[in-house]
């Protein structure tokens, strides 16, 4: 019944004579929790941003519970349930934690009123540990809690589907096991998870399916445990990482 | 047909002086990402220095041309240093109010000194022109033309041969990284800006020789510099080059065929939907 | 600073101002009338310029268009009879604010720079074709005859009230921007327009409608100012004055605040007026200087400074944090 929850079709995007991403199709089932991984550079940015709307692809489709939504500008990718955080985090510099993720609240699925968008807010950054701060302006906050603040105002639009892109990177061993929680428990909510993260550990314990992308394709796709035993997956990706690892 | 051929003739006349009007203005903007609106003034000061050389010691007005070039270069030098260094980094609404600022204060500086009334240099050979098959090619703009060029073609030289120049096309390729392997942009920053400002003066004496101007003429030429930089792009010769031909024969056929009244307009709205089609210029941000 | 329309003790003392400004004619002096007038008239400019370039952050250079639609819609109104000066206020806010939507579409498309200039040669553009046009009066302009409200004539002190209302309008509207969800989706586009836009925001729709807000408040300055004047030509109505001044009294006050417009408005007059009493042939000069120091030492306006109570300091981190 799931089969067509998100489907990502021959997805290809290219930027002048670089192809960042190839071909890529895979499902996404509702309620799972997908980890997209690969070396730097292989592309995983850019499909969050194709799903999302912030680029068209140059091939292929997007489809959401049965709408093609690659054309959707992002806008309206967000109305209907997909939020994303951005790597590069954007916060709302001159606006307070509370207000950049009110703003969420405030548009979004919900179009709360104001006051009860910072309600929401309120309590979304007591979920994500961001209380202590709340009235700071976000240019004041570390790098962690930038990231902490990408995930709450992804959040604040109540999404069915959640794009995460690598929102545990710079957090230390504690950090990641909070965080790591915190998913699970959005994900056991019924929110549907797509987790980018260089953190082998961490994608592991959590993915219920992992995609591996290679140079903008897809060289793998199985269960945590099949993709780490997986031979091209280790000569390809977890081959190098390892190697350099050990040099270290 | 002739009138065709005379249109485009004096199109690419005028596009010679325009691309030289804009080059200044061109290479700010792209290697300093700085839009200043006293360009229109600075050249109007080039003008003004021409005039004043012309009638106080009768010195023709092409030999003023790099005295003209040496005034400007020496006040964008300062201008740059004491002034618009703190602002390189600044937002758009910082950059243009602060450069708007500065015109109107050596506008106000220019009245002063030369009054608002027209002006014109006016030299024995004013009146000469060439006659190719019908067509009429006055002297003074010819010579315009050819030393416009030559002035874009010594620019483009200076940009890629010396060291300086070299730097200066890093820097408007990647701040950081010229920062790194040691240029000193804040000193690249000040050359850029006096070159600008020194082609300006030049552009000043050229168009002293051909056109009457006032202290209020420096805002078309302002208008011109954005629709050249937007039709040949930011930041280097070519651009200018291009973009000044193109516009000085659009601009020519325009008013022959709409109507003078409307050229300004044309012009405008010419630049309008060009940024429409195409958000950020012709060529996008082309670099030196 | 917490919340989008600034210091809530500056807002309470620009409201008290517009109080204290209806009691102005009681001095039955012309001079001060026009003198107030005027801080009205820049002081709604002023906060049009300020919704979309304050609140929404795009850099407009053009606005004094919105000012000439205006100024030109109430002129026109008047040549075919219409002199109610309510009516055309509407009138006015209504044709700035078409011409708004018209333009904003693709214009606010561009972002920075390209902006700027687009904005620009809307300005000059409407002024060139306008003194090409005889049914606006080409380079001779207009002069409507004196204003009426519901039919009857009235003094010519009602233009300072009518002024006062467009101003009042100004400010409550951008009070009420501030605080609704509008408000929060300009900032958000301002703040990072990629970011706001994954949060359901469509940039488009909220840039369209500021501009058309922007142009509602600087159109009712426009047609208010037909009549103060009682006569209006290109050169006037698209005077570069009309253009930079606006901007420069929001930097001066504070861009994207409630308070700045109009506090700026009253500084920059203030300012202006003495500049012109005292030095009338070298005044351009004086406010070129004065725009140069505001922009290089008040980037953020005297509301800031004031709540930044560190004042050296402030202006010294300015100054490092943009140069090279
Ligand atoms: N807007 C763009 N214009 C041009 N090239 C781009 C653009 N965005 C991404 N690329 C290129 O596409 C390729 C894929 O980049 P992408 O950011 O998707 O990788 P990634 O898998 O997210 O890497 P990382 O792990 O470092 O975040 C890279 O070579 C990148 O340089
Ligand atoms: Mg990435």
């Amino acid at each position: 019944m799931n089969g067509e929850f998100l489907r990502i079709d021959e997805v290809g995007m290219r930027f002048g004579g670089l192809r960042a991403l190839d071909g890529v199709s895979f499902d996404v089932e509702r309620g799972t929790v997908l980890g997209l991984i690969g070396p730097n550079g292989s592309g995983k940015t850019t499909l969050m941003n194709v799903i999302s709307g912030v680029y068209k692809p140059s091939a292929g489709s997007v489809r959401f519970k049965g709408t093609a939504i690659a054309s959707l500008p992002s806008y309206e990718v967000c109305n209907i349930g997909i939020a994303r955080t951005f790597q590069i985090v954007r916060p709302f510099a001159n606006l307070t934690v509370l207000e950049n993720v009110a703003v969420g609240s405030m548009f979004g699925r919900d179009r709360k009123p104001t006051h009860e968008a910072f309600e929401r807010a309120e309590a979304l950054l007591e979920t994500v540990g961001l209380a202590r701060v709340a009235r700071r302006p976000a240019s004041d906050l570390t790098i962690p809690d930038r990231k902490r603040l990408e995930v709450a105002k992804a959040l604040a639009l109540d999404p069915e589907v959640l794009l995460l892109d690598e929102v545990m990177a710079g957090l230390n061993a504690t950090e990641v096991d909070e965080a790591l929680e915190l998913l699970r428990a959005v994900n056991a909510r019924g929110v549907t998870l797509i987790v980018v993260e260089h953190l082998m550990k961490a994608i592991m314990a959590i993915s219920r399916t992992i995609v591996v992308l290679v140079e903008g394709r897809k060289i793998a796709e199985g269960s945590p445990a099949e993709i780490a035993a997986s031979p091209q997956v280790i000569e390809a990706y977890l081959g190098a990482r390892f190697a350099q690892r050990q040099r270290q | 047909m002739q009138l065709f051929f005379q249109d485009l003739v004096n199109g690419i006349l005028t596009g010679g002086i325009l691309a030289l009007v804009a080059l200044g203005f061109s290479l700010v903007w792209g290697i300093m990402n700085i839009i200043n609106l006293a360009h229109g003034t600075f050249i109007m000061l080039g003008a003004y220095v021409t005039y004043q050389l012309f009638v106080s010691f009768h010195l023709d007005p092409f030999l003023c041309i790099p005295i003209a070039f040496v005034v400007l270069f020496a006040l964008g030098y300062v201008t740059q240093l004491s002034i618009i260094n703190y602002v390189v980094r600044a937002p758009v609404l910082t950059t243009f109010l602060l450069t708007f600022g500065l015109s109107l204060l050596l506008e106000n500086v220019i009245l002063l000194i030369w009054t608002g009334d027209t002006r014109s240099v006016t030299t024995g050979y004013s009146g000469a022109h060439l006659d190719v098959g019908g067509i009429t090619i006055p002297l003074v703009k010819l010579l315009t033309l050819v030393i416009a060029l030559a002035i874009g073609g010594l620019t483009q030289l200076w940009l890629a041969r010396t060291k300086l120049g070299r730097a200066i096309r890093a820097t408007s390729m990647d701040v950081g990284a010229a920062q790194l392997t040691g240029v000193r942009v804040a000193h690249v920053y000040a050359i850029v800006f006096a070159l600008s400002a020194g082609l300006a003066g030049a552009a000043g004496s050229l168009i002293s020789v051909s056109y009457a101007f006032s202290p209020s003429s420096a805002t078309p030429f302002l208008i011109k510099g954005f629709i050249v930089c937007v039709l040949g792009g930011l930041g280097s010769v070519q651009g200018a080059l291009v973009g000044g031909l193109v516009y000085g024969i659009v601009e020519t056929f325009a008013s022959q065929y709409i109507g003078a009244g409307y050229a300004d307009a044309v012009a405008l709205a010419v630049l309008l939907v060009i940024l429409v089609f195409r958000p950020t210029g012709i060529m996008g941000r082309a670099t030196a | 600073m917490i919340g989008i329309a600034g210091n809530r003790v500056a807002i309470l003392v620009a409201a008290l101002a517009m109080l204290a400004l209806l009691f102005v004619p009681l001095a039955k002096s012309d001079y001060t009338n026009a003198l107030f007038r005027g801080i009205l008239m820049y002081g709604a400019m002023s906060y049009g310029w300020n919704v979309i370039g304050g609140y929404t952050g795009y850099v407009s250079f053009g606005n004094v268009v919105f000012f000439g639609i205006g100024a030109y819609a109430a002129a026109l109104l008047a040549t075919h009879g219409i002199t109610d000066i309510g009516l055309s206020i509407v009138a006015a806010m209504v044709a700035a604010a078409l011409f708004a939507v018209v333009l904003g579409i693709p214009v606010l498309r561009l972002q920075g720079h390209y902006f700027g200039i687009a904005t620009l040669s809307i300005a000059l553009a409407a002024q060139d074709l306008i003194s090409n046009i005889d049914a606006f009066g080409a380079t001779n302009g207009l002069s409507p005859k004196a204003a009426t409200l519901f039919g009857a004539a009235v003094p010519y002190v009602v233009t300072y009230y009518a002024m006062w209302v467009v101003c009042a309008l100004a400010l409550a509207g951008t009070y009420a921007v501030s605080r609704s969800r509008l408000g929060y989706a300009l900032v958000a586009i301002r703040e990072n327009e990629g970011a706001a836009a994954v949060l359901g925001i469509n940039p488009t729709k909220y840039k369209v409608i500021a501009w058309a807000i922007s142009g509602m408040m600087g159109g009712g300055a426009g047609a208010v100012f037909v009549y103060a004047n009682s006569y209006i030509d290109p050169a006037t109505a698209f005077a570069v004055d009309n253009n930079v001044f606006p901007i420069v009294m929001a930097l001066l006050g504070g861009v994207g605040t409630v308070a700045g417009p109009l506090l700026g408005a009253f500084i920059l007059t203030a300012i202006n007026e003495t500049l012109w009493n005292h030095f009338p042939f070298i005044h351009t000069l004086f406010f070129g200087a004065v725009i140069v120091i505001v922009v290089l030492f008040l980037p953020r306006g005297l509301l800031a400074l004031i709540a930044a109570r560190r004042s050296w300091s402030l202006y010294v981190q300015h100054l490092r944090a943009y140069r090279v």
